[in-house]
């Protein structure tokens, strides 16, 4: 069987998970390319709907990565978005989605190292929990559309 | 080029345009003085321009510095005139007269487009400066060559004519003449650098005679993708991949045979290890690597951590020893290197392709000549004389110096003297004269309000960088597709003068609105394309970076058709987004111009005198209740200077400056603000009263402590102490020292140690300070030193030299096994092994001195961290933005750090960096506003249900609710975080540039249709 490459959406934080990002490139670290970062001011930035919709949309996972407590670039940022990700869990576990899917991690800039691993960690998580149910039923709605356009 | 007023008062002459020329003339023109940078080559950048990466990053040396130096021809304060020379000199500080005679280029540079057609059909006649002899690059000296053109040798020209009439934009002007001009300069900084050792001239290593011995350099070289090999690694006898690859250390340096030199270039150890760590990245288990070394000097900022990844990560096989010769194997193509080492007795022979020699510095003639001309004094080694407590002062009056022409140095040390040669250098303009307003060279920005998105994609190789990863052509001709795109292409070396020109073409050429750059990280060259756009006339937000280098290519080096998928992904994210982008105007705010320096150490005052000298208001806080830090307790510097008395003079001038505000006790406990509005509270004095002070810079100035590790019967055994105490002990009660008669030293006591991975730098200086300082007291006495390396860089060497010469014994000792301590009434046994006699050895000691260095204050900077949001090492001293190109800056803007808060250093280099901080700040605080960029939530009060989530959401208290009864919130208050933008349930807030509609759009683009 054909492993399963889910696709990842990491939003980042500019001060410290980006960078991180970045320097886990200088370091030549190799971690999955099913990662894929979008930079934001702040992980206090990232809103619940941004988590959503990713999954919505078919990710099979979001990260949101922040600074490490106590060193939000603008103070509680950080503590906002775990505050957020905690309560998007809960929503995705009462609609019937691993909840697992959606994780809050922390690191400083100059965590490189800690970038890739993480990467690598939640690529593994989410290849165990398999596809995300939404985008098997919008695949199955893809496929559909034809014959419905037909009735 | 803008028009430069030939003022006296006003222009700083800088020679020399590597790195150091190019750094001092940037914080000068950035504190808006005007500059005249002459460079003696064709082309600026120096040295680095050739290396292919840097230590200890591995970063690509040209991905770093071509930014710098297209910057150092755009900045309108700067003045460049290739191939000149400095031919005299007259006048005094302030008012210097400078004759420059420039060579003919015989090439007009207004016209050349450095389209090669020249050099292509007449390769003979076009110089490009290559750098390299026998392995020259078929290309301009490096891709992204400032001035971007050629130049012509006439002479070796035979057909003028045909010549000129090869040249589509008529630039070759054949009757061009040598010039000579004099120009009226307030100063000078000399930052010509120096050359590398020739090994030619050593008969036993057949440089010049056997291809496969190659030097440091030409190894880079063919290690670089725009190198003569294309960055392909062969071996240069028969074009093969070598897989052995041998690194000779102190080629012609430490040494006191014909053609060697005393010192120790400082830099050979670092880039041997670079060379072979990219080598093994490469090339992994097909490639061995070994490196026949003396000493591993790796006494840099965590550079010692770099040495161990080396053995440990890149099994990297390390000897020690000097070998004897090399020969050319008689079976073939190989090279024989004949050795012998501690633990085998007899000759070894070894064989291997290639052989790499680590050369060093050598000054140029040239610049004895200059030195001359300049009228200032070179010390023994022929490098420009510098004094040890002003490190960048000549011994004429405005003339400074920095970089390699001051002494062998890295590149971080050159960067930080060349802030701080700006910073003295400054001092003779004139400041009245600056108050000039500043002419827009920009053109209007176009309106785009109402436009469809016309999308322009643009994607670097940036050589091998990206290009070798994956395939650049097909993300081209894929984001072709995208909506809106209607360009696309290949942009090479994006960030290069001649990709920029091409890419502001385009955009006037097919109207484009809008721009997406497939690049490395927008962290580091966003500005840079920002600008671009905004010389093409379009607002600099409707910009989007694709980060297919630093998030993708060196992620996923090794597979290429994953790192293509990824880049087209990539790449479709960034045209959604930008697809979305608005243009958007930045805000402004009046600029604080006073500084705020945290620490009274030498590091400290220097700053705040640096400072205070220029005009600036400086808050100086100290923790303690005293001015002097740690070298207040420091007697005597390696070339014997009297620290106390220097530390007291510093103290008086600080004390008595009517522009420094001492405030003793006192301790940070909040902060808030921006560059050039920053508030910072202190509680002070056994009171602890509370203030609050309003600045635009600071200066962590914080320094470190003494390391004093409980081990080898410190504090248990008066006759065990540190280096520190015997320092003082020497000056305090030389008579009682004199009675010794056998002193042991040990090395590395608390350093390079699984506790504290670094090396502490200056300790193997002290041990050699103090050993030499004995020996005066007495002849006789027996000095023992253990040591792992001795790392006495640069001109230290001579001290190591003189230690040996008066009988001090040096003994190394392995990590593994360190020496054991006894003690013996009054007197201590010290018992280690000797690896040469390879028997255990003992010896009774009247006095142990260990070297324990320093460690970081890891309180101090992790309070500090906290309160100011900095960044750390992992062992705690300051992490400064960039290690090669700002090592002063901090990645808080506004943020600058010196001394040994930064890590382990000398006086001098503290002092350096003091002043070179000032040279920084002088730059920040000459503009009169601060601009607080574009990125601010915005409040639709249409929206609005005055919910007051964002009121009690924002962590600066902005937002408020209005007269109008909606959400406000004062752009020049707000920082941009979005976190009010996250909360707000009614959606009513968008932070600009990162609105929720490019940020949907990416979500879209990368999760298009599923299906």
């Amino acid at each position: 069987m054909e492993r399963f490459e889910p696709v990842i959406v990491a939003f980042c934080c500019h001060y410290c998970a980006y960078t991180a990002a970045d320097m886990a490139g200088t370091m030549r670290l190799d971690y999955p390319a099913n990662v894929k970062i979008v930079r934001v001011p702040c992980s206090g930035k990232v809103d619940p709907i941004h988590m959503m919709k990713a999954l919505e949309l078919g990710a099979d996972g979001v990260l949101v990565a922040g600074c490490l407590e106590g060193d939000c670039h603008f103070k509680t940022g950080n503590v906002r978005a775990a505050r957020r990700v905690a309560y998007v869990q809960q929503q995705l576990e009462e609609i019937g989605i691993e909840p697992e899917r959606l994780a809050m991690v922390t690191m400083s800039a100059g965590m490189g190292t800690r970038f890739a691993s993480i990467a690598n960690e939640f690529t593994e998580q989410i290849r165990k929990l398999g596809p995300n149910p939404v985008a098997a039923v919008r695949k199955g709605q893809a496929a559909a559309e034809p014959v419905a356009q037909v009735n | 080029m803008t028009d430069h007023t030939n003022d006296a008062q006003s222009t700083v002459l800088v020679i020399g345009g590597g790195v150091g020329g190019i750094k001092a003339a940037m914080d000068l023109s950035e504190a808006r003085k005007d500059v005249l940078l002459v460079d003696k080559a064709a082309a600026i950048g120096g040295l680095m321009t050739q290396l292919d990466r840097t230590f200890p990053t591995n970063n690509c040396d040209l991905c770093t510095i071509s930014p710098h130096l297209s910057a150092g021809a755009r900045e309108q304060h700067i003045e460049l005139m290739p191939l000149t020379e400095v031919t005299a000199l007259a006048g005094d500080a302030g008012d210097f007269t400078v004759t420059l005679t420039s060579a003919p280029r015989y090439i007009d540079l207004d016209k050349c487009t450095a389209c090669g057609e020249c050099h292509k059909q007449y390769p003979e006649c076009v110089r490009f400066y290559p750098g390299l002899d026998h392995r020259a690059p078929t290309c301009m000296r490096y891709p992204q060559a400032t001035p971007q053109a050629f130049s012509i040798d006439m002479a070796a020209c035979k057909d003028v004519d045909a010549l000129v009439k090869v040249c589509p934009a008529g630039a070759i002007v054949v009757d061009d003449q040598e010039k000579e001009v004099t120009r009226r300069v307030s100063s000078i900084i000399l930052a010509v650098g120096a050359e590398l050792f020739d090994p030619g001239k050593l008969d036993h290593f057949g440089h010049g005679r056997y291809p496969n011995v190659v030097t440091g350099l030409e190894y880079e070289r063919i290690m670089s993708a725009s190198g003569p090999t294309l960055g392909n690694l062969v071996r240069p006898s028969d074009g093969q991949a070598p897989k052995r690859v041998a690194w000779i250390q102190c080629a012609g340096s430490r040494g006191i045979n014909r053609e060697d030199v005393s010192y120790c270039s400082s830099v050979c150890c670092m880039y041997a290890l670079k060379e072979a760590i990219v080598t093994k990245e490469r090339f992994q288990d097909d490639i061995e690597t070994t490196i026949f070394f003396m000493d591993m000097r790796t006494f840099g900022k965590d550079y010692e951590a770099y040495y161990q990844r080396a053995k440990e990560q890149y099994n990297i096989r390390m000897v020690r020893c000097r070998p004897h010769s090399i020969v050319p194997d008689p079976g073939g193509q190989e090279m024989r290197i004949s050795y012998a080492t501690d633990e085998v007795s007899g000759m070894t022979t070894e064989n291997f392709d290639m052989v790499v020699l680590s050369t060093g510095f050598r000054p140029a003639a040239h610049t004895v000549q200059l030195a001359e001309t300049l009228g200032i004094a070179l010390n023994t080694h022929q490098f420009v004389q510098s004094n040890h407590f002003e490190p960048v002062v000549t011994s004429r009056p405005g003339i400074y110096v920095c970089g390699v022409s001051e002494g062998p140095k890295d590149i971080p040390e050159t960067m930080v003297q060349a802030s701080a040669a700006a910073c003295m250098a400054a001092r003779h303009t004139d400041k009245a004269l600056h108050d000039v307003e500043e002419n827009d060279e920009y053109p209007p920005e176009r309106d785009v309000f109402g436009e469809a998105p016309r999308i322009g994609v643009f994607v670097c190789d940036c050589g091998q960088n990206i290009g070798g990863a994956m395939d650049v052509e097909a993300l081209v001709q894929e984001s072709a597709k995208y909506p809106h795109v209607v360009h696309a292409e290949m942009a090479g070396h994006g960030c290069g003068q001649e990709a920029l020109a091409r890419m502001r073409r385009m955009i006037e050429e097919k109207k484009l609105n809008r721009v997406v750059v497939g690049a490395c990280s927008p962290r580091t060259h966003e500005g840079l394309f920002q600008e671009n756009l905004r010389k093409a006339g379009l607002n600099k937000y409707l910009l989007e970076i694709a980060n297919i280098r630093d998030q993708n290519a060196w992620v996923h080096g090794g597979a290429r058709e994953l790192a293509t998928a990824k880049g087209k992904k990539l790449i479709r994210m960034a045209v959604g987004a930008v697809a979305q982008a608005g243009p958007l105007r930045e805000h402004t705010l009046p600029m604080n111009k006073d500084v705020l320096v945290l620490g009274g150490g030498v590091a400290g005052m220097n700053s705040a005198l640096s400072l205070g000298d220029q005009g600036y208001k400086v808050f100086l806080a100290e923790r303690t209740g005293r001015l002097g830090g740690l070298a207040a307790v420091i007697r005597r510097n390696l070339e014997g200077d009297d620290v106390r008395v220097y530390v007291a003079q510093l103290v008086e001038r600080v004390q008595a400056h009517d522009n420094i505000e001492v405030i003793t006790n006192a301790i940070v406990v909040d902060h808030s603000g921006m560059p050039g509005k920053f508030q910072t509270g202190f509680q002070i004095g056994p009171r602890m009263y509370y203030r609050q002070i309003e600045h635009g810079a600071t200066v962590l100035a914080t320094g470190a402590l003494a390391h004093r590790p409980n081990q080898y019967l410190l504090g248990r055994h008066k006759a065990v102490m540190t280096q520190l105490d015997l320092d003082d002990l020497i000056e305090a009660q030389p008579d009682r020292i004199k009675d010794w008669e056998c002193m042991v030293m040990i090395q590395c006591v608390g350093s390079r140690t699984a506790e504290n991975p670094n090396c502490s730098r200056i300790c193997c200086q002290t041990a050699i300070k103090n050993a030499l300082r004995l020996t005066d007291l007495n002849p006789e006495m027996r000095v023992f030193v253990l040591y792992r390396d001795m790392r006495t860089y640069g001109f230290s060497e001579d001290a190591y030299i003189e230690a040996r010469r008066r009988g001090v014994i040096f003994v190394r000792y392995e990590a593994e096994k360190t020496p054991q301590v006894t003690a013996d009434g009054d007197r201590v046994t010290v018992q280690f092994d000797d690896p040469i006699l390879g028997r255990p050895m003992e010896v009774s000691a009247d006095c142990l001195g260990l070297s324990t260095g320093l460690i970081a204050d890891d309180e101090t900077t992790e309070d500090l961290a906290a309160i100011f949001h900095l960044n750390r090492t992992e062992d705690g001293h300051f992490l400064e933005d960039h290690v090669k190109l700002k090592p002063l800056d901090m990645s808080v803007p506004g943020f600058f750090v010196a001394g040994t808060a930064h890590s382990p250093r000398s006086i001098a280099e503290s002092i350096a960096q003091a002043q070179g901080v000032a040279g920084r700040i002088q730059g920040l605080l000459s503009q009169d506003v601060i601009n607080l960029g574009a990125v601010v939530a915005r409040v639709d009060r249409d929206k609005c249900a005055t919910c007051l989530v964002c009121v009690r959401a924002c962590p600066y208290n902005v937002p408020f609710i209005n007269e109008d009864r909606y959400s406000e919130i004062d752009p020049a208050k707000c920082h941009g975080c979005g976190t009010c933008a996250a909360e707000c349930p009614a959606k009513a807030i968008q932070l600009s540039c990162f609105e929720d509609a490019p940020i949907m759009a990416k979500l879209e683009g990368l999760l298009e249709r599923i299906a």
